[in-house]
């Protein structure tokens, strides 16, 4: 009886989590099991174990072979244990060194015998890193795994490969961050300078931004963009996005060179398609946004309980599920863009097209964006169609990384006053504000006119002290607040 | 208190029974006493802020003269008529295309519960409880152009049900007035048409009360409406080229910015200073442009 213990991991939320392969061959009827709340996919690996280790010349031992994967109640999803099941059963039989086991494998077997990579290696590389232990994978995911600093990475492009035990370790180059942004630029959007300049506060101050305006406008077009304006993401951000991208099999490439990650979920995103869930649990769009930009275009259409489930990334950067199966949490901390039609038809205060919707259906249509959401919008303002004259002859437009530094810069200043905490609370907010006599009277006659609340005037100051931080004004003037006054709430 | 008024019988309104064809019945609840000739003050349900400041300041001007504003009671323009001339302290009635004691439409509801009450009248010429429908409102407008002298057309798309209304006074030999709107603005065709066509255009409150007293519902023009504090709808002269631009046209910043070479945030703070001043209102699609002053 010979038994073999192979290290593994697991993806529970946006980490992995350990998991010990053990495997047993003993005498008695030969049959292969898999226990320890495997998935379906998880169970195949049987197939595909045995058709790998005859096509790479090793022998499946004619005996009764049982694997645990451990710890048994966790629940095991997809095909990464393809390889550390192979490397413990080879192990086992004395077909590779022991030696070889002292890695944290994690790879999908093909029937030849290759090596492929699965969802989540960034996940998987950290964790074996914490480990201290080298990490076992496909040498079609060494890039990826490059991003992780100080993993020793073993690469492995077949079964075949081990019969002198685990490969070298081969230097992984961490891809460099690229500067400048490479998504749109600002300069193809001409005209429309109001809304540049939301964009450019919005950016500056992370800040929440609604867009209304006809069909056509271009607020999808003015949204891409945001991603552009913003600092380029620093190497710990890049990888804290990435692991998410990673864990839900999308390519990490531009993200991990430093390109903020820019999600537009359609409207009829499901709860779960948007926050995250499903089972096993994905992460969710607002997730994938994590450090980008999460655009909601057409947002009155979007399912109410959706909408009311982003109360908490909004609040608190992250999401917790709560499951049968235990609690996940997945990071969402991002910059919130919001469009929508003035009303139903798209038309209303258009001077070209005639408005047909009935003035009930525009209200009931307005009412359809509930409290928390509104909440976190911090800045409305409309767009309009341009002249198409405009686009035509096309004059000079600011290109995104002259903002990009104007809003690096204001981002400095707001740092430079509030360390990395920023003001949130009411109080905080008013100290930094540091508002004198007449800029005070004008915030209290903004109230009154506008009939703001009390969260409408904390918004405005909000607004206000981002556009004396563009402005690198360290106390917030009347004009500051005059123009914030002009991004409230369209009632 | 409801009343019912019978062709031929006393208190059937004298004005009334001189158009083609009068109402065999006239349904109504309030004051009976309200159903002397009037001034008709309608226009479009989807008002823009002009039409309903519009149909404020002229159904301000006619209760301060003492002359009875009829109106649909239909949403936008009628209901800032009614409602204007109530808080001016005046006598208004509304006709319906529904029995006079149905809520229709339900944002009228406290306007009509007023007017019950005996500040003004509720008629119609349908039974009691009878349901609104679609053919009721042509015959609706019958009665609102017999019950007036002149009928105020404050915003009109093209087409538009106003014109029927229109056509009705003309038959029974009414005036029609028109205010006229911006020729680039589609909700303005109705009215800017119909003076074309011949109605006489109404652009301040004197050339209100110069058609009022032309068609008898004033004595004089001098003397009536000029006491009342209400301001007139001609905005003190400015220079100021973000002001001139947004009174003429309802604009949004970013095309006001445009047409005015102006940096965004400079026009920005200019257009909060005009608010903070009301001078001008941004209006719930998000444009910014005239609006009564507060």
């Amino acid at each position: 009886m010979t038994q073999a213990v192979v290290a593994s991991s697991t993806i529970v939320g946006v980490e992995a989590i350990g998991v010990e392969v053990q495997v047993d061959v003993s005498a008695g009827l030969p049959a292969f099991t898999i226990v320890g709340l495997g998935d379906a996919a998880v169970l195949e690996a049987r197939d595909r174990v045995r058709a790998a280790m005859r096509a790479c010349g090793y022998d499946f031992p004619n005996a009764r072979v049982t694997v645990n994967l451990a710890p048994a109640p966790v629940r095991k999803h997809g095909t990464g244990f393809d390889l550390p099941i192979a490397l413990g059963v080879l192990a086992a039989t004395g077909q590779v060194p022991r030696a070889a086991t002292e890695a944290v494998a994690v790879g999908e077997l093909a029937l030849d015998g290759g090596v492929r990579p699965v969802p989540g290696l960034l996940a998987h590389a950290i964790a074996a890193q914490r480990a201290g232990r080298p990490l076992l994978i496909a040498t079609e995911a060494l890039p990826v795994v490059g991003a992780v600093p100080d993993v020793s990475a073993r690469p492995l492009a077949r079964l075949s490969g081990l019969r002198q035990g685990l490969p070298d370790e081969t230097s992984t180059r961490a891809p460099c961050l690229r500067t400048a942004g490479a998504g749109p630029d600002l300069a193809e959007v001409h005209d429309q300078p109001a809304a540049k300049r939301a964009l450019e506060i919005a950016a500056a101050g992370g800040l929440g931004v609604l867009f209304v305006g006809p069909p056509g406008a271009g607020k999808t077009m003015l949204a891409r963009r945001l991603p552009g304006i913003l600092p380029p993401l620093t190497a710990e951000e890049a990888l804290q996005t990435a692991v998410v991208h990673s864990v839900a099999g999308l390519d990490v490439e531009s993200v991990l060179a430093g390109e903020r990650p820019f999600c537009a979920p359609h409207h009829t995103a499901s709860t779960a398609g948007l926050v995250g869930g499903g089972s096993p649990p994905r992460p969710g769009e607002a997730s994938l946004a994590h450090n980008g930009v999460l655009f909601l275009d057409e947002v009155p259409e979007f399912s109410p309980a959706a909408l009311q489930a982003l109360r908490q990334p909004l609040e608190d950067g992250f999401l917790t599920l709560v499951r049968a199966e235990g609690r996940v949490r997945y990071p969402a901390r991002f910059a919130l863009v919001a469009a929508m039609n003035p009303c139903p038809c798209g038309f209303l205060g258009d001077l070209q097209r005639p408005c047909t919707c009935p003035p009930a259906l525009v209200d009931r249509y307005r009412a359809r964006i509930g409290g928390p959401l509104m909440d976190r919008i911090d800045m409305t303002l409309r767009v309009d169609r341009i002249d198409p004259r405009c686009l035509l002859t096309g004059g000079a437009d600011e290109p995104s990384a002259t903002v990009r530094r104007r809003v690096a810069a204001a981002r400095e200043c707001t740092r430079a006053r509030e360390g990395d905490r920023t003001a949130t609370s009411g109080a905080a907010l008013l100290r930094a504000c540091a508002l004198d006599a007449t800029s005070r009277s004008a915030v209290e006659r903004a109230a009154r006119t506008h009939r703001l609340s009390g969260r409408g005037v904390t918004r405005l100051l909000r607004v206000a002290r981002t556009i004396a931080d563009l402005d690198g004004s360290d106390a917030v003037t009347i004009r500051h607040i005059l123009e914030a006054s002009c991004y409230r709430a369209i009632s | 208190m409801r009343f019912v008024l019978r062709r031929g019988e006393p208190g059937y309104p004298a004005h009334l029974e001189l158009t083609p064809r009068p109402p065999r019945v006239l349904y109504g609840f309030g004051d009976p006493g309200a159903l002397r000739p009037a001034l008709a003050i309608i226009g479009s349900r989807k008002a823009t802020p002009y039409g309903l400041d519009c149909a404020a300041v002229f159904a301000r001007c006619a209760a301060d003269a003492g002359v009875p504003v009829v109106s649909g009671a239909a949403m936008g323009c009628d209901l800032a008529a009614h409602r204007a001339t109530l808080d001016a302290g005046g006598t208004t009635v509304a006709v319906l295309g529904c029995g006079a004691d149905v809520d229709y439409p339900a944002r009228a509801r406290d306007v009509l519960a007023t007017l019950r009450e005996g500040r003004g009248a509720v008629v119609s010429e349908f039974p009691w409880g009878m349901p609104p429908a679609r053919g009721h409102f042509p015959a609706r407008n019958r009665i609102i152009a017999g019950l007036a002298y002149a009928v105020l057309v404050v915003e009109a798309a093209l087409p538009s049900g106003t014109f029927s209304t229109a056509d009705h006074a003309l038959e029974a030999g009414r005036d029609v007035l028109a205010v006229p709107g911006s020729v680039f603005f589609h909700g303005s065709a109705g009215c800017n048409r119909l003076i074309r066509q011949g109605a006489a255009p109404i652009s301040c409150i004197e050339d209100l009360l110069d058609s009022l007293a032309g068609c008898g519902l004033i004595e004089t023009v001098r003397g009536a409406g000029r006491d009342a504090s209400g301001p007139t709808p001609l905005s003190p002269a400015s220079s100021d080229p973000v002001l001139c631009a947004l009174l003429a046209q309802p604009t949004a910043p970013d095309a006001l910015a445009t047409a005015l070479s102006m940096d965004a945030s400079e026009l920005l703070r200019a257009v909060a200073l005009l608010e903070a001043d009301g001078r001008i209102a941004r209006y719930p699609d998000g444009r910014y442009g005239p609006c009564l002053p507060r």
